[in-house]
């Protein structure tokens, strides 16, 4: 469990140096659609990409596009970080990238579409001003896109 | 517009994202459970519900834990480490007689898993990653001008061994897996080898950080600095 007080002292100082301030003013935008009308985009920062994609570097802030058309048990993962558990994913994709469940959840109307393209980063060696041009990338086509709405999962 | 999963609470309170759903779930396991779609489903409908929120931001606590399996309950590791790897005299055919005793259950658990596993960012065959693992380990040296190499071949070590050790259908506890992984294989035993001479190599000692992980090594493996400087090293 990631509760800090359960954690010997050495993981909870590591976790602890990771705080950091916000980026800047903080962003907020309201969307007045219901979710049974948005369009949903994924974004993990899990260090996923198909076989034939470049691996992740040691420390790098670029991404890998993971389109809707493909099969998401041929993700693999190139994360720099040995600090997290991998066995959950060898297990189950959507533990990580819940694509099956999102398409359950636009099957059964509760979502009103899933973007063509979602994205995987590499969250690890680097300072989150990094990721500054990459998100703003990933940004500019989410908006191409029309996705109303972002769900992130880390790892 | 953005909602997600935070896993270290204190990490998303500094850090103020618009709408946050902290879940208390190890490391790597942001929707909880692996192949428990009801669980899963109940994670994600939390988080999307945060985008009904008009102000913010917003840091919501996930009010149920994922179910554990202690390192007692783990279901058994099928892998039987014979004495034929303690007679070999070298790094290299420890791991190259190791991966023999693995490498049938590692077949196993990819057809459980319908053909699905993760080996494979190196690009290599394993029997060579791992005997030129070994030979780095017997020659005593870093794989300095291949460090990028050495990274995706450890990444592909452990997942094989990783898949290798659940290979069996059953709940298993992933403190047990690493416990074996590290503790019990000469696979974890050449890693923790690599990370003693990375980190006693002033120039390398953040390559350690990648090599092994806190727990597996009892400790904190380094200050959070970032790694910049050795991927130019490399280029």
């Amino acid at each position: 469990m990631v509760r800090l007080i359960d954690l010997p002292e050495y993981e909870r100082d590591h976790l602890l140096e990771k705080n950091m301030p916000p980026l800047g003013p903080l962003p907020w935008h309201n969307n007045a659609k219901p979710l049974s009308a948005k369009r949903i985009a994924l974004i993990t920062t899990a260090g996923l990409h198909f076989r034939g994609d470049n691996a992740f570097d040691f420390a790098d802030p670029t991404f890998r596009p993971i389109s809707i058309d493909d099969d998401a048990n041929d993700l693999i993962m190139s994360h720099s970080s040995a600090n997290f558990d991998r066995s959950g994913f060898v297990e189950d994709v959507n533990l990580v990238f819940p694509i099956k469940r999102f398409q359950e959840l636009l099957a059964d109307k509760t979502i009103g579409s899933l973007a063509d393209v979602h994205y995987s980063f590499m969250g690890a060696g680097l300072m989150p001003k990094v990721y500054e041009k990459s998100a703003m990338q990933v940004a500019g086509l989410l908006k191409q896109d029309q996705v109303d709405a972002v769900f992130l999962t880390p790892v | 517009m953005t909602t997600g999963i935070s896993l270290v609470r204190e990490n998303a309170e500094s850090m103020q994202p618009p709408r946050s759903l902290w879940v208390p779930f190890p490391l790597g396991r942001p929707l909880g459970k692996p192949n428990d779609k009801a669980f899963q489903h109940r994670v994600i409908a939390a988080a999307l519900a945060l985008l009904e929120r008009t102000t913010g931001p917003v840091l919501e606590d996930y009010p149920e834990d994922a179910p554990t399996v202690s390192i007692e309950e783990s279901a058994a590791c099928p892998v039987s480490f014979g004495d034929t790897q303690a007679e070999a005299t070298t790094w290299a055919a420890r791991l190259v007689s190791e991966l023999t005793q693995m490498q049938p259950w590692y077949d196993l658990g990819k057809r459980r898993r319908n053909g699905r596993s993760l080996v494979g960012v190196a690009g290599e065959p394993m029997q060579t990653m791992l005997k030129k693992l070994g030979e780095l380990l017997d020659s005593d040296t870093l794989p300095t001008a291949e460090l990028k190499w050495f990274k995706l071949a450890i990444e592909d070590a452990k997942v094989f061994y990783i898949e290798a050790l659940t290979a069996q259908p059953g709940e298993y506890s992933a403190q047990a897996i690493e416990q074996i992984l590290w503790h019990e294989t000469h696979l974890g035993a050449g890693l923790r080898v690599f990370y003693e001479r990375f980190t006693a190599t002033p120039k390398l000692a953040i390559m350690a950080r990648m090599v092994a992980s806190r727990e597996a090594i009892g400790g904190s493996t380094g200050e959070e600095i970032e790694i910049n400087d050795i991927t130019k090293k490399e280029k």
